[in-house]
């Protein structure tokens, strides 16, 4: 906590923040547009539903108003560690599956990746200025992708891409609850306080 | 010289050993080589390269370090500049490295003699890269989801070298890869990038001296967008007329960038743009109404962003978009004026009425028509007459009086307020004063000094002055407020407006005060034209027409007159411009001179046609003054004459007309018997029949006798010869003297030529015949002469002769006389040629023939000269000139005297010597 009390670190962690904010709205944003997209180039129907993915990290929360800020940030963390990844793995299947025939989903992809990316890093800056630091990605690495049809493959995708938009509406939600003062302390967040 | 050529084939062997070349298992093999091998070296620093030789060589060829020569391309290297380090390897140095220059080569020089090329290399010499300086980025979107950055720095000096710039960028955890500019070396351009993650840019140079960094950029390519400016802008007329409102769709999410507008706006053909207050877009939106603007007029709209924080860039500025607000009634009444032409009658007057449209912004919309109400002031309470119009003048024929003119325009939406105007009986209220004028920025400026009553307005009225055309009034309204106003109107350079200013009260008019003025003056179009309208000895007056209005542009200052004399200087003579008429004085008289004028305005002047005239020689009374009292001085002489012939009139007329006697009242007259006729020879046969001549008196004048005559005796002589000489016109061949003849009239007998000749031949003179009868009174009688030769060609002859004796000079008054001719003098050389006759010879003869060819016409000469010949044979004649003392009876009948004449020869009164005396 030493770090956060300084007024530089107070002022970098609400400018992490509010960049953060504002990076998940445009994540969300362009994985709106990126859905439409995919949807389009995949052949798929934007109304299927997708059951839940394995090793995709649910946004949904149980008592999330009730959850620390450093709580906060480490679910974050993992889940866009977890997207990162998956991103990959499907800009990896795009290409293998397309080649450069479609570069407009291609580099769509490759865009959203990258702010999945920043958005990682923004919550690792912020971890960092809470003095834990991020944890190891190692620990934290999704399951092996198992084999599957193409179908399922961009079933999958879908899942993927819709699960990031809810994170990315979770995650603007969560920077902003960390930039809120904790009514109980005049200056330290009350996540500074969460194990 | 065996010998000799051993050293040559020694040398050339050893040539084709060094060069080089040992061909060992087949690959070949340098005596020698260089090191460092093809270095890049940087300019101005030092560089030593080094020789280094083969050992095989060293044993083969006997070649040392020390036989080492170091070139740059074809110049040595200065030995200085070499060392040898052992016997195989020799180094150079060079302290600046751009003396160098490709290729440097190692050479030997085998035996001292030849020199032979051992290795070389190229070297490079450049620059190191400097560092990269103002780098700068900028995020361009192009569209709704790209947005790539291009940055730009300064790449520093040319190095020379191949160098190569990298835009590197990375995020704190992640490396990107570099960018790398293609075909420039200052800027480059990365596709796509993420916002909201702080970026670090930097640029990297290097070439085979060095790599530089730029100074490392950290940002967030969030705060360097420029965006793309808003589109679909679309401008829809609101409830209001002075309300549009604007609408528009952002090309850049809410959820990336928060923007801010700037909106302009500007009328239709107006080039100014007016803006929205920024404040009042400094938030997010996509639409906007623009209020305070003017009803039925056409906007243009544009539109841009930025981030609202106002980090980054402008976009630029939008599409424009058209839109117009809405009609509103018009929002003042129109300008009226009125022209009163009062020449018709005496009890009414014809109005025009006369009122400007009212501009757009007054207007608010389209005025339908004009309604014009006109009530008598002397009875307001009675009814008022009503006009639509749809023009702006309305002509009234009304009765002399004071009346209200209200006008007011009607558009869609209502009426106007009304303008109001009085027409007064008469401008009875003080007018303005001191109107001026002053050209200003291209119009022109009317200024004037208010009364001072309180003046509701002013109206100026004003129209172009010209010979071609009437005068059309124009006007304008202004508040009573000012003294000063721009003309509203096309005011045209050069020509003369007449201005006058009205000052409108709230019960009547005052006069107006009128000034003419012109926006620019120019120099006259033409000068006066000039013309004289007197001319005397010393003075001139000249008159001249003004200029017209269309030909002075401008106001004439002065006029000035120009006049000089053909070879003298100009003088200007200046007048003043209200003139037309000037003297010019103190000319030369009998003088040309020309004379033109030039008119001056502001701008300068103009030179109208020159005009020459010529003063007289005399002045005014001069020719009287000479004239006159030369004409009283010989009126007065020739009273004088009269007078003195008058009192001398006996003695004039003794000597003019001398008393005659009369013959036949003489006393021998009465003891004739018979007298005949005295003109009545008609028939001389008759009277002389042939052989009836009894007696012929010879008179014989001795030569020396005629010295003894005495001028008394002379005299009556003289007076016959002038009276002859007086009638010679009237002499012919019968009777006449060829001593009175004049020369001429022989010429002009001769002159008929053969005609002459055969009249000569056939003409027969006549002879005078004193009859001698003893025992009667003498008679004369002209006895026909039967000779065929001319007699003036024996006179001629006789003279010729006698002229050819005097020598040249005789001749030469010869011919004076016969070609002067004046024929009154004929006579005088008939006795000088007398007196001066002189011995001759035939040369002299023929010599005068031929000098009358040159003094007379070749016909004449030609008759003279046959004449001549023939009268040779006149052997008395010729002889009679050429002994020159003795005139013979044939010469007094070349001489024959005229019938008046005979008289005095025969009268006894006048006897004289050898003369005829009655017996």
């Amino acid at each position: 906590m030493a770090a956060a009390d300084s007024p530089s670190a107070a002022l970098r962690r609400r400018d992490l923040c509010s960049r953060g904010i504002r990076l998940a709205g445009k994540m969300r944003s362009d994985v709106i547009d990126l859905l439409d997209t995919y949807v389009e180039r995949q052949g798929l129907d934007a109304s299927a539903s997708v059951v839940t993915v394995e090793g995709v990290p649910v946004a949904a929360v149980e008592r999330w108003d009730e959850q620390t800020g450093t709580q906060r940030l480490l679910e974050n963390l993992t889940a866009y560690r977890a997207f990162r990844v998956l991103l990959a793995q499907m800009l990896e299947e795009h290409r293998e599956q397309l080649g450069d025939a479609d570069t407009g989903l291609g580099r769509a992809l490759a865009a959203v990746l990258l702010q999945v990316s920043a958005f990682a890093y923004h919550l690792e800056e912020l971890l960092r200025l809470e003095s834990r630091g991020p944890p190891s990605e190692e620990g934290t690495a999704p399951p092996p992708v198992p084999h599957l049809g193409l179908f399922e493959r961009k079933l999958r995708g879908l899942g993927v891409l819709r699960e990031l938009a809810q994170w990315a509406v979770r995650s603007a939600r969560d920077l902003r609850q960390l930039t809120k003062p904790s009514p109980g302390s005049s200056s330290a967040p009350s996540w500074a306080e969460s194990p | 010289m065996f010998s000799g050529w051993n050293w040559v084939a020694y040398g050339f062997c050893l040539l084709l050993n060094f060069s080089s070349l040992q061909v060992s298992g087949g690959l070949v093999q340098s005596c020698g080589h260089i090191i460092p091998e093809s270095p890049v070296l940087a300019l101005g620093s030092n560089f030593t390269a080094l020789c280094i030789l083969n050992e095989s060589c060293l044993d083969f060829g006997n070649i040392y370090a020390n036989q080492i020569i170091w070139k740059i391309k074809n110049q040595v290297v200065p030995k200085e500049q070499y060392r040898e380090i052992n016997r195989t390897v020799s180094s150079v140095t060079f302290n600046d490295t751009s003396s160098l220059a490709t290729p440097l080569t190692c050479n030997i020089l085998a035996d001292g003699q030849i020199e032979q090329n051992i290795y070389g290399i190229a070297v490079t010499i450049g620059l190191p890269p400097e560092k990269p300086k103002n780098l700068s980025c900028i995020v361009h979107q192009v569209s709704k989801l790209i947005y790539p950055m291009t940055c730009t720095w300064n790449p520093g000096r040319h190095t020379f070298l191949d160098t190569h710039f990298r835009l590197k960028y990375r995020w704190p955890q992640d490396e990107f890869p570099d960018c790398i500019p293609k075909d420039v070396n200052n800027s480059c351009t990365i596709t796509d990038v993420q916002f909201f993650v702080n970026l670090e840019v930097w640029v990297e140079a290097a070439n085979a001296l060095g790599k530089a960094e730029s100074d490392r950029l950290v940002l967030d390519p969030i705060e360097i967008v420029k965006p793309l400016p808003p589109h679909n802008l679309s401008v829809n007329s609101g409830i209001l007329p002075t309300v549009l409102k604007l609408s528009w769709e952002n090309l850049i999410s809410g959820a990336v960038m928060k923007l801010k507008f700037n909106i302009r706006y500007r009328t239709i053909g107006d080039g100014n743009w007016m803006q929205v207050p920024p404040e009042d877009t400094a938030s997010p939106r996509t639409s906007f109404s623009v209020q305070g603007l003017r009803p039925y007029t056409e906007y243009v709209f544009s539109i841009r962003c930025m981030k609202e924080d106002g980090v980054g860039y402008w976009s630029d500025w939008s599409e424009e978009k058209t839109g117009v607000t809405t009609e509103d009634k018009p929002s003042k009444g129109p300008p009226i004026w009125r022209i009163i032409d009062a020449s018709d009658s005496l009890v009414s007057w014809t109005v025009r009425l006369m009122w400007k449209t009212l501009e757009p912004f007054e207007a608010n919309g389209i005025i339908l028509w004009y309604e014009v109400t006109v009530r008598a002031k002397s009875s307001l309470s009675g009814p008022a007459e009503k006009y639509n119009v749809n023009t702006t003048n309305l002509t009234l024929k009304l009765p002399n009086g004071t009346y209200e003119v209200t006008v007011i325009a009607r558009n869609r939406v209502g009426a106007s307020p009304p303008s109001v105007l009085l027409i007064p009986a008469s401008n009875s209220k003080a007018p303005v004063k001191a109107v001026r004028t002053l050209p200003k920025d291209g119009k022109l400026w009317v200024g004037w000094t208010a009364p001072n009553s309180y003046v509701l307005k002013y109206v100026i009225e004003w129209c172009l002055v010209s010979n071609s055309s009437d005068c059309i009034i124009e006007w304008q309204n202004e508040p009573g407020s000012v003294q000063g106003t721009y003309l509203r109107g096309d005011i045209k350079p050069f020509k003369c407006y007449l201005i006058t200013v009205y000052p409108l009260y709230a019960d009547g008019q005052g006069s107006g005060h009128s000034v003419k003025a012109y926006l620019q003056q120019d120099r006259p179009s033409k000068g006066p034209t000039v013309q004289t309208k007197k001319v005397g000895k010393a003075e001139a007056v000249l008159t001249w027409n003004h200029l017209t209005v269309d030909e002075q542009n401008g106001f004439i200052r002065n006029y000035t007159i120009l006049y000089k004399t053909v070879d003298g200087n100009e003088t200007a003579v200046p007048v003043d411009p209200s003139k037309t008429e000037y003297t010019l004085s103190s000319l030369t008289s009998d003088t040309l001179y020309t004379v033109r004028m030039m008119a001056y305005t502001d701008e300068g002047g103009r030179s109208g046609p020159d005009f020459t005239f010529t003063t007289q020689k005399f002045g005014k009374g001069e020719i009287e003054a000479i004239v006159v009292p030369v004409c009283l001085a010989f009126l007065l002489i020739v009273l004088l004459g009269v007078l003195f012939c008058f009192n001398k009139r006996d003695l004039i007329k003794k000597h003019i007309w001398p008393i005659v006697p009369d013959p036949s009242k003489s006393n021998i007259a009465q003891w004739s018997p018979q007298v005949p006729a005295k003109h009545n020879f008609s028939s001389k046969d008759q009277m002389y029949p042939e052989g009836s001549f009894t007696d012929v008196s010879v008179v014989e004048i001795e030569a020396d006798d005629k010295k003894s005559f005495s001028e008394q005796d002379l005299k009556p002589f003289d007076l016959l010869k002038k009276e002859k000489s007086t009638s010679e016109g009237h002499s012919s061949g019968i009777g006449g003297s060829s001593c009175m003849s004049s020369p001429r009239q022989s010429v002009s007998d001769s002159d008929e030529g053969e005609t002459t000749q055969n009249t000569s031949s056939t003409v027969q003179y006549s002879t005078v015949v004193l009859n001698g009868y003893r025992d009667q009174t003498p008679v004369q009688v002209f006895s026909r002469s039967e000779s065929t030769q001319p007699l003036l060609d024996s006179e001629e002859r006789s003279e010729d002769h006698t002229g050819g004796g005097d020598g040249t000079i005789q001749r030469q008054q010869y011919f004076k006389r016969s070609s002067g001719q004046d024929e009154t003098n004929t006579d005088r050389p008939c006795f000088e040629r007398t007196r001066q006759i002189t011995p001759t010879n035939e040369e002299d003869l023929l010599g005068f023939a031929q000098l009358q060819i040159s003094g007379h016409s070749s016909q004449l000469l030609g008759l003279g000269l046959e004449k001549n010949i023939q009268e040779a044979a006149l052997p008395d004649v010729l002889q009679t000139s050429i002994e020159g003392q003795t005139l013979r009876p044939e010469i007094m009948e070349g001489y024959p005297l005229s019938a008046d004449e005979m008289p005095k020869s025969y009268l006894p009164q006048t006897v004289r010597q050898g003369g005829y005396m009655p017996q």
